[in-house]
C-alpha cells in the first residue's frame, strides 16, 4: 500500500485515509457509504443496513475487511522464545499450522493488547492485533535471534463468517478446508492462507494473501457465494453485535491497551479481564510474570463481566449500581442480541462486585425517546457463559447447506 | 560421574573492592562465600600491579575519597589501612600554584589567597551537605512502593530523619541545600570568585569520572558525594591496592574462597531462581545466591535477557555509562621537578585545571568523542620514597575527558595519542618530563571496560546523575540490589550509592539479601 | 509641577503578567494603576507595524501556555482575544530531507515511518509519557510553590497535596518523573528514538530560551514547560493570537480599564519609594510620584531589586540571592517583511505544515555545538532557529499576498565576545548585521531565495531586547528554568511566594513561579497572594482536579 505519494522530490506523505486493497470492491456495493478510520484506512461501519448484515452472519455468510489489522511476522531460530516472552500463554502448545488467542502484558501485568498468534512453522509466527507492536516486538526480541517484519500494509485479509461459509469455500474450489478444525491454519494454495478463526463465534474462516491478489480473492469468493449462499459484505456495526454475543473483547472499549493511555491506573490484568486461565506461570519467565504472580495472590481489583440486563434498551455507557445508590462500575459495551433476544453487555465492576458479589446489580440507563430523556433502573444479572454458542461453529467437517 | 563442586551459600562475581566487601560482610555473618574473578589478579580498579620489574603502581584508583568509615569499622579494616590525608596543589600556568593544606587555601608559596574565605565557605557547605547525605549511602534506597508498609518503614524513617536533620540546619542552610543540590559547580564557584585555579580545582573535583562539564546541572551533587567524608583525599600507603589487600585478608580469615582466572559465562536459573553459575570451560558451581559486582547491563546479560521484563531490559540498555577517564602511569628515571613546588609539597596531589572554563572546554571536545585540546589531570607520585631507593619514580595520572566513545575507536594509534596528550600537558608544568620517562602505561576507558567489566570504563558503572541515583539506580524499579531473578543481586558501583573505593554498594547489597531472606 | 496621586495598588510594567495582576486587583475593588515605560502596553507581547502594512509580534510570537482559566475569568474574548491553534510545523535538514508535523495521528505515524519505522511506536510512547507528566504538573501552575522550610499550615498543606499526588501516580511513575525532570533532553530522546533527525526535531523545545545545551541535565523539564500548555483542552498544542501577540496585551488592558484600573504609558519608573522597610509608592523618571501601600513589579527580579530598590534597603542575603539568580540572554529575534512567500524546494507545496514552526535541526550534535559557541560568547555559527510565517494563519498581518516571518534564533550571547572582551556594548550595528547574515545563511539552507524576498528585516540581539522591553539580558523567561530556580527557589529561596523583604512590594513577572512563556500564571498567582494578605477572599482560577 502506498503510504507515500511518490518517490519524486519533494516526497509528500499521504494525508488522506487510504483505501484498503478491498475498498473498491466494497465501495461498489456500499449503499450508505458509511466509513470510518482504522489504522489510517477507510473501513465500513455499515455497507447496506446493520440488521441485514447481522443476520447474514448468523444465517448466511459475510465478508469483513480485516486488512488494516496490525500484522507482524516473527521469524528465526529464537522465534518461539520471543513469542513466549511476549505473551502470557504457552506458545509451544500452539502447533505448527495452528492459531491461538493470546494476551500480552507490560511489566506491571497490565494488558497491552490481545490478538491471535499464527504459527506458520517451527520458527515462524504471525501476530495479528489491533495495537501497534512493531517497536515493542523489537524490544521483546532484543538479545534474541529473530527478524521482525511489519506486514500490515502488504498483507490483506478477509473474514468469511457465517453458517454457509464452508459452502462458499467449496463453491470457490477450496473444498480442502473441510478437514480444518477450529484454529487450524493452512496455505491452501500457494500464497493464500486460510485459518478457521473469527470474531463472530459462528462457523467462519479468515483468508490472507498478498495485497496484489486482493481483487482476485474478493471476486472468487463473491462469485462463489453471493448468489448461491447469500454472501454479503458487512461493516463494523454488525460485527460488534456478533462479537458481544460471544463475549469477545474489543481493545479500547472493554479494556484500555496500557501502552496508549496516558492517564494512570487505566491498565487491567488478564485476571481482571476474565482471562486468568490463559496465564501460564510454568513456562518460564514472560513479560509481567512476576507482577502477575503478585496480582494472582492479591486478587483482582476489577472484574469484567457479562451482564444480562432487563428490558430492551442497550445499556450503553450505563453506570452499574449495587443496590439503589452505590456505583460499582460501568458498562463497556452493550447491544440488544437479536439471536438470544436478550439485552446484553460487558461491564467493568470494582471487586468484589462481579466476583464474589454477583447479586443485587442494577444498570442505570438513559433512554432518549422523541425529545425526552428517561432514566431507567434495570436489573443486571451476571452471566458466566456466552450469550451465543452453536455447535456448527466447531463441527468438522462443517455442514454444507 | 563428575565430582560435584562444593555448595556455597553465595557466589560473588568479580573481585573488585565491592565484591570483596560483599563477600567479607557475608562471611563475617557465617555464610559460605566464593568469589570468582576472571583476571589473574584480585582488586579490579583498586588493585596494584607491577608496572616494571619490582615497581608497584596503582592500576587505576590511586587515592581514597569516599573511603567509608562505617564499612571500614564493620569489617575491621581501619587498623589495617595506613592512610593519611594529603594536600592538593592546583597548578597554574604562571607558576603561582595554589595549595589546599589542612582545609585552607593559600598560594603554594605560602602567601594568602584572596579567595580563601570564599573557598572555605563553599567547602564548608559542600562537606556539610555531603555529610547530611552520607547516611543515605549506607541504606538501600527507599522503596516507594512499600512507602506505607512495615518493610518500607525503615527507609521511610531514614528519609524522614534526613528531612529532620535538614530542618535542624536552620532555614538558611536548608534553603541553600535545596537551591544548590541539583545545580552546577561552574555557577556555584563563579558566583563567589573570579575564574582561576580555585574555581578550576572545584570544577575538576566535581567532574572526575563523570560525563559532565562544570556547567552541567548535577555537578554540585557530585562534589557533595566526593566530599561526604571530607574534602581532602587520602593517600593509602602502598596504594589503593593496600585497601584491597586488607579486605582480602578479612575475607579469607573468615573462610571466603577467592578464585582468580575464573570467568563466569552464565548463570544457572531454575524456576525464576538462581542455582549457581557456569564457568567458561563448562564447570558449574552451585549456590543459593549469586552477587554480581559487574555493571548492571553486563550483569543482566550474564543472566540472560529472557529472565527480565522487556521494560527492564530497555532501561538497562539505556543506563548511561560513557566513561570519560583514562589512566596513565609513568615510570621516571629521576625525581621530577615542578617549578614553584617545594620538595615537601611533591608528595601531595596535583591537579591541572587552571580554570573552570578550561575544564568546560575539555568536556566540550570530549562530549563529541574527540580528544580535548588540553585534558584535566590529577596526578600523584605515590611511592617517591620507596622507588627512589631503586632509582625510579612513579607518576600516576588520572586523565579526565578522554572519551570512551572516541571517534574512530580505540586502536593503538589512539592510545599513542592519549600518551602524547598526557605527556604534553604534564610537560607544561614538569619541564624535563619527556626525557625522564622510562616506561608508559596508558589505559583507555575502552581498555578499563575490558579489564574490569565496568560499562564504558566508567568509574561508577553508570553516570551519577539525578536520573540514575537512589530509587532509580541502576534503573527504575531495581534499586534494592535484588536483580530480577530470585537470589541474584547486584553489588557493584552500578547499584546505589555508586563508585569510589567506598565498598558501600557491596555492603548494602549483602545486608539487603539477608533481609530479603533469600538464603533461608 | 509634579503629580502626586494615591492608589490602593500600583503595578510597574504593563507586560501580560503585570496586567493580569492589575486586572485581578482592580476586580477585587482596589484602585489600581499600571505604569509602563514604553508608549505601548504589552512588554514582550506587543503588536507593532514593522513596515508599511506588516503587523508583527515584537518578541514572543506564539501562545499556548496562556492559562485558559485566566482567559475565561477575565473575559478576554469579549475584549477581542481570539487564539487560533496551529498544528503543523516542520524540521528540515537543508539537504533535501524534512519531517513534518501533522495533526492526524496516522499521518504523523506515516511521516515518522519515512525516516525510521522503529521510531513510529516510539513516538507514541514518547508522547504518552510527556502528556502524563503534563497532566501531573498542570494543577501546580495555579498554586503557590510551598516553602519546604516553613511550618505554616498553608505550606504544609501544599506539600501534602504534592505528596498525595505523587502517591496517587504510584512508585514507578514517580521514578519516571524524577528521571524526566532531571534529565537532559538529549539523553531523554536517545532513550526513545534511533533516528538522529527525529531526535533533532523534538529537541528544540528543550532548549528554547535557556542557557543550556541539549545535553545539559534539566532540559527535558524545559521541554515539558513548552508542552504543558493547551489550546481548548488539546494538551501541548500551540496557537496564534489573532492580530499578533499584542492582542493579548490589548485585551488585558481593556479588561483592566473596564474594571476601573488606570494605565499610564510613557511612564518609566525612577525608583520605588520605601520608608522603614515598607513600600509607599513609586517615583517616575519624570518626577511624578504615586502613592500606594502595594506595589507589584512586573520587571524581572534583578531589575526590580538591583536597579530600582537599592542594595542598602535590603538584607545582604537577599541581595546576594538576587545577584546570583541567573537570567541569561541566549536568544535573538528577526522579524522579516516578505514581498512574497519564499520557496522551500524541499517541501511539498503549501502543505499544512507551513502553518507551524520551521526548524533546521540536523542532529543533537548540531544543537549542542550551537550551545558551545554561546558559552564562549559567540553567536552560534550554525544556529538553532524556530521560524514561523504567521501570515499563513492570520492573513490580516500583511498586505494581500505578502508575508511576515518571525525567526527566533538561538544561541546569541548577551555579552558578546570581541577579542576576548565580553560586553553587551559589543553589539554594534556591524555585529548585529553579521549576526543577521549568519541567520540568513542558515535560513538559505531551507529557503534559498529568502534574501531576495526580504523587504525589511528587523534584528534584535539579546542586548536590544533588554533595552527595549526591559528583560534582563533579553532572557525570555525572566530567569533560567533550572531546578535551582524553579518552585520554591524562584526567584529566591524564602521569597518564592511573590513577596520581597520590602513590605508591600511584590514581584509578579515570570521571574516567579511557575515561570515564563506568556502564561499569565505568575501574575494571577501573585494577585491571589496580595489579596490574601489584604484579607480579601476573591475567587481565583485553579486548574480543576478532574481535568486530568
Amino acid at each position: 500500500m502506498k503510504l507515500f505519494k511518490s518517490a519524486a522530490k519533494p516526497v509528500a506523505v499521504a494525508r488522506e485515509l487510504l483505501p484498503t486493497p478491498f475498498f473498491d470492491k466494497l465501495d461498489a456495493v456500499s449503499l450508505v457509504k458509511n466509513w470510518h478510520e482504522w489504522n489510517g484506512y477507510l473501513v465500513a461501519d455499515v455497507v447496506e443496513a446493520v440488521g441485514k448484515e447481522y443476520f447474514a452472519i448468523r444465517n448466511q455468510s459475510t465478508l469483513f475487511d480485516i486488512s488494516p489489522m496490525c500484522k507482524y511476522r516473527v521469524k528465526g531460530p529464537d522465534a518461539l522464545r520471543v513469542m513466549n516472552r511476549l505473551v502470557i500463554r504457552d506458545v509451544a502448545k500452539i502447533g505448527v499450522g495452528r492459531v491461538g488467542y493470546a494476551m500480552w502484558c507490560d511489566e506491571e501485568g497490565m494488558v497491552i493488547d490481545d490478538g491471535t498468534v499464527f504459527r506458520y512453522g517451527d520458527d515462524e509466527f504471525m501476530l495479528l492485533c489491533q495495537e501497534h507492536m512493531f517497536t515493542w516486538l523489537h524490544d521483546c526480541a532484543w538479545g534474541f535471534d529473530v527478524s521482525i517484519t511489519d506486514e500490515t500494509h502488504n498483507f490483506c485479509g478477509l473474514a468469511l463468517q457465517g453458517p454457509t461459509s464452508f459452502s462458499v469455500l467449496k463453491e470457490a474450489g477450496l473444498e480442502s478446508v473441510a478437514d480444518m478444525k477450529p484454529f487450524d491454519l493452512r496455505e491452501i494454495e500457494p500464497g493464500l492462507w486460510i485459518s478457521r478463526t473469527g470474531y463472530t463465534g459462528d462457523l467462519g474462516y479468515e483468508l490472507f494473501t498478498d495485497s496484489q491478489y486482493a481483487h482476485q480473492l474478493w471476486d472468487r469468493l463473491w462469485g462463489a457465494g453471493h448468489k448461491l449462499w447469500g454472501l454479503i459484505p458487512i461493516g463494523f456495526d454488525a460485527l460488534e453485535i456478533a462479537r458481544l454475543e460471544v463475549g469477545f473483547l474489543a481493545p479500547g472499549l472493554d479494556f484500555q491497551p496500557v501502552h496508549v493511555v496516558s492517564r494512570i491506573n487505566r491498565g487491567r490484568t488478564p485476571f481482571e479481564l476474565g482471562f486468568g486461565r490463559l496465564v501460564n506461570f510454568e513456562k518460564g519467565h514472560f513479560n509481567g510474570r512476576r507482577a502477575l504472580l503478585k496480582h494472582r495472590d492479591e486478587g483482582s481489583r476489577y472484574h469484567l463481566v457479562r451482564l444480562d440486563i432487563e428490558g430492551k434498551e442497550p445499556a450503553k455507557d450505563a453506570f452499574i449500581y449495587s443496590g439503589r445508590d452505590k456505583v460499582v462500575g460501568h458498562v463497556t459495551s452493550a447491544v440488544w442480541s437479536p439471536t438470544a433476544k436478550r439485552n446484553i453487555a460487558l461491564a467493568e465492576l470494582e471487586a468484589p462486585y462481579g466476583g464474589k458479589v454477583k447479586n443485587g446489580l442494577w444498570a442505570e440507563i438513559y433512554v432518549y425517546k422523541e425529545g425526552a430523556w428517561q432514566r431507567r433502573q434495570k436489573k443486571a444479572v451476571v452471566v458466566e457463559t456466552p450469550f451465543f454458542t452453536n455447535a456448527r461453529s466447531r463441527k468438522t467437517p462443517p455442514d454444507l447447506f | 560421574m563428575a565430582q560435584s563442586e562444593k555448595r556455597y551459600d553465595v557466589i560473588v562475581i568479580g573481585a573488585g573492592h565491592n565484591g570483596l566487601v560483599s563477600a567479607a560482610t557475608l562471611a563475617k555473618l557465617g555464610k559460605r562465600v566464593c568469589v570468582l574473578e576472571k583476571e589473574n589478579e584480585i582488586g579490579g580498579m583498586a588493585r596494584n600491579y607491577e608496572i616494571a620489574d619490582g615497581l608497584q603502581a596503582p592500576r587505576i584508583a590511586h587515592l581514597l575519597y569516599n573511603y567509608n568509615p562505617v564499612v571500614a569499622r564493620e569489617l575491621g579494616l581501619a587498623e589495617k589501612i595506613d592512610k593519611a590525608p594529603i594536600s592538593t596543589i592546583a597548578l597554574s600556568d604562571d607558576g603561582r600554584h595554589i595549595e589546599i593544606a589542612n582545609g585552607a587555601l593559600r598560594y603554594a608559596d605560602g602567601a594568602e589567597h584572596p579567595d580563601a574565605a570564599a573557598y572555605a565557605e563553599i567547602r564548608r557547605k559542600i562537606e556539610k551537605f555531603g555529610k547530611l547525605l552520607a547516611p543515605l549511602a549506607l541504606r538501600s534506597p527507599p522503596d516507594l512502593s512499600e512507602g506505607l508498609s512495615l518493610a518500607g518503614a525503615g527507609e521511610a524513617a531514614a528519609i524522614a530523619k534526613l528531612g529532620l536533620e535538614l530542618k535542624m540546619f536552620g532555614k538558611k542552610d536548608m534553603r541553600e541545600f535545596l537551591r544548590i543540590v541539583l545545580s552546577n559547580i561552574y555557577d556555584l564557584a563563579l558566583d563567589e570568585m573570579p575564574d582561576g585555579e580555585v574555581a578550576g580545582l572545584l570544577a575538576a573535583d566535581a567532574v572526575w569520572g563523570a560525563w559532565a562539564g562544570p556547567r552541567s546541572p548535577g555537578t554540585v551533587f557530585l562534589l557533595m558525594y566526593r566530599y561526604a567524608y571530607g574534602a581532602d583525599p587520602s593517600l593509602p600507603k602502598r596504594g589503593a591496592g593496600a585497601v584491597v589487600d586488607a579486605i582480602v585478608d578479612v575475607a579469607r580469615s573468615r573462610g571466603v574462597e577467592i578464585r582468580t582466572g575464573a570467568a563466569v559465562s552464565r548463570l544457572n536459573i531454575k524456576n525464576d531462581a538462581v542455582t549457581g553459575v557456569v564457568l567458561e570451560g563448562g564447570s558449574e558451581i552451585s549456590a543459593k545466591v549469586v552477587m554480581s559486582s559487574l555493571g548492571a547491563f553486563p550483569s543482566m546479560k550474564m543472566a540472560g535477557p529472557q529472565h527480565y521484563d522487556v521494560e527492564t531490559v530497555r532501561r538497562l540498555r539505556n543506563v548511561r555509562a560513557k566513561g570519560m577517564t583514562a589512566k596513565v602511569n609513568l615510570v621516571l628515571r629521576q625525581e621530577p621537578k615542578i617549578g614553584g613546588v617545594s620538595l615537601a609539597q611533591i608528595a601531595g596531589r596535583f591537579v591541572i585545571a587552571p580554570s573552570a572554563k578550561y575544564v568546560e572546554r575539555a568536556f566540550s571536545k570530549a562530549k563529541y568523542g574527540e580528544f580535548p585540546g588540553a585534558p584535566v589531570i590529577e596526578f600523584v607520585m605515590p611511592m617517591v620514597s620507596d622507588a627512589a631507593q631503586r632509582g625510579r619514580y612513579l607518576l600516576s595520572a588520572i586523565v579526565q575527558y578522554i572519551p570512551y566513545h572516541l571517534k574512530g575507536g580505540w586502536d593503538d594509534a589512539a592510545r599513542d595519542r592519549l600518551t602524547a596528550l598526557t605527556i604534553d600537558t604534564l610537560s607544561q608544568y614538569i619541564p624535563e618530563l619527556r626525557e625522564n620517562i622510562a616506561h608508559v602505561d596508558a589505559l583507555s576507558p575502552a581498555f578499563i571496560e575490558r579489564e574490569t567489566g565496568a560499562p564504558g570504563g566508567h568509574w561508577h558503572h553508570g553516570e551519577l546523575s539525578t536520573d540514575q541515583l537512589l530509587t532509580v539506580r541502576p534503573v527504575n524499579g531495581m534499586s534494592r540490589y535484588a536483580f530480577g531473578v530470585r537470589g541474584y543481586y547486584l553489588c557493584g558501583a552500578g547499584a546505589h550509592p555508586g563508585g569510589g573505593v567506598s565498598g558501600a554498594a557491596g555492603r548494602n547489597s549483602a545486608l539487603q539479601l539477608l533481609k530479603d531472606g533469600v538464603l533461608s | 509641577m509634579t503629580k502626586c496621586d494615591s492608589y490602593d495598588a500600583i503595578v510597574v510594567g504593563a507586560g501580560h503578567n503585570g496586567l493580569t495582576t492589575a486586572c485581578y486587583l482592580a476586580k477585587a475593588g482596589l484602585k489600581t494603576l499600571v505604569i509602563e515605560k514604553n508608549e505601548q502596553i504589552g512588554g514582550a507581547a506587543v503588536s507593532t507595524e514593522l513596515y508599511d502594512g506588516w503587523i508583527y509580534s515584537n518578541c514572543s510570537y506564539v501562545c499556548s501556555l496562556l492559562r485558559q482559566e485566566i482567559i475565561r475569568d477575565l473575559e478576554l474574548p469579549r475584549f477581542g482575544l481570539q487564539v487560533v491553534p496551529f498544528r503543523g510545523g516542520v524540521n528540515l535538514d537543508g539537504k533535501g530531507n524534512y519531517i513534518g508535523a501533522y495533526p492526524d495521528h496516522y499521518v504523523m505515524r506515516r511521516e515518522i515511518a519515512r525516516h525510521s519505522p522503529i521510531d513510529v511506536d516510539a513516538y507514541d510512547r514518547y508522547y504518552q509519557l510527556v502528556m502524563r507528566q503534563c497532566r501531573f504538573i498542570r494543577p501546580f501552575l495555579l498554586r503557590p510553590a510551598p516553602d519546604p522550610t516553613s511550618m505554616k499550615p498553608r505550606d504544609i498543606g501544599e506539600l501534602i497535596y504534592l505528596v498525595k499526588r505523587m502517591y496517587d501516580i504510584g512508585p514507578r511513575e514517580v521514578g519516571e518523573m524524577i528521571r524526566f525532570w532531571t534529565m537532559s533532553i538529549g539523553d531523554f530522546l536517545d532513550e526513545f528514538f534511533e533516528s538522529e533527525f527525529v531526535k533533532a526535531k523534538f529537541a528544540g523545545s528543550g532548549i528554547i530560551g535557556t542557557g543550556l545545551g541539549v545535553y545539559s541535565p534539566g532540559t527535558a523539564y524545559v521541554l515539558l514547560h513548552h508542552y504543558m500548555g493547551d489550546v481548548d483542552g488539546s494538551l501541548g498544542a500551540w496557537g496564534f493570537a489573532r492580530g499578533a501577540m499584542g492582542a493579548i496585551s490589548k485585551a488585558l488592558g481593556a479588561a483592566l480599564e473596564e474594571a476601573g484600573g488606570e494605565i499610564r504609558t510613557d511612564a518609566g519608573l525612577g525608583e520605588f519609594v520605601i520608608r522603614n522597610g515598607k513600600v509607599t509608592g513609586v517615583a517616575l523618571e519624570n518626577g511624578d510620584e504615586y502613592r500606594a501601600p502595594i506595589v507589584a513589579s512586573n520587571m524581572d527580579v534583578k531589575r526590580t531589586i538591583l536597579h530600582h530598590v537599592g542594595r542598602d534597603k535590603l538584607p545582604g542575603d537577599y541581595v546576594k540571592a538576587v545577584e546570583r539568580f541567573k537570567i541569561r540572554g541566549s536568544s535573538g529575534k528577526l522579524n522579516i517583511a516578505l514581498d512574497a512567500m519564499p520557496r522551500f524546494p524541499d517541501l511539498p507545496e503549501n502543505g499544512e505544515i507551513f502553518q507551524g514552526d520551521f526548524a533546521c535541526n540536523t542532529s543533537l550534535e548540531m544543537l549542542e555545538r550551537a550551545y558551545d559557541d554561546w558559552k564562549e560568547g559567540y553567536w552560534s555559527s550554525g544556529p538553532y532557529f524556530d521560524m514561523l510565517i504567521p501570515t499563513k494563519i492570520d492573513p490580516t498581518l500583511a498586505p494581500p499576498g505578502k508575508h511576515m516571518m518571525s525567526v527566533f534564533v538561538q544561541y546569541a550571547p548577551y555579552d558578546l565576545n570581541v577579542g576576548g572582551v565580553r560586553s553587551p556594548n559589543n553589539w554594534t550595528d556591524e555585529k548585529r548585521d553579521a549576526f543577521a547574515e549568519c541567520v540568513f545563511d542558515r535560513l538559505s539552507l531551507v529557503c534559498p531565495d529568502i534574501r531576495e524576498r526580504v523587504l525589511h528585516a528587523e534584528v534584535r540581539s539579546p542586548a536590544d531586547i533588554e533595552r527595549e522591553v526591559g528583560l534582563t539580558e533579553g532572557n525570555i523567561f525572566q530567569g533560567e528554568l533550572t531546578f535551582d530556580q524553579l518552585l520554591f527557589n524562584r526567584p529566591a529561596p524564602g521569597y518564592a511566594q511573590y513577596n520581597t523583604p520590602i513590605e508591600g512590594l511584590y514581584i509578579v513577572g515570570s521571574s516567579t513561579h511557575p515561570g515564563g512563556g506568556v502564561m499569565a500564571a505568575p501574575g494571577a498567582n501573585a494577585a491571589r497572594e496580595i489579596l490574601r494578605k489584604l484579607g480579601k477572599t476573591t475567587a481565583m482560577p485553579t486548574v480543576a482536579d478532574d481535568e486530568f
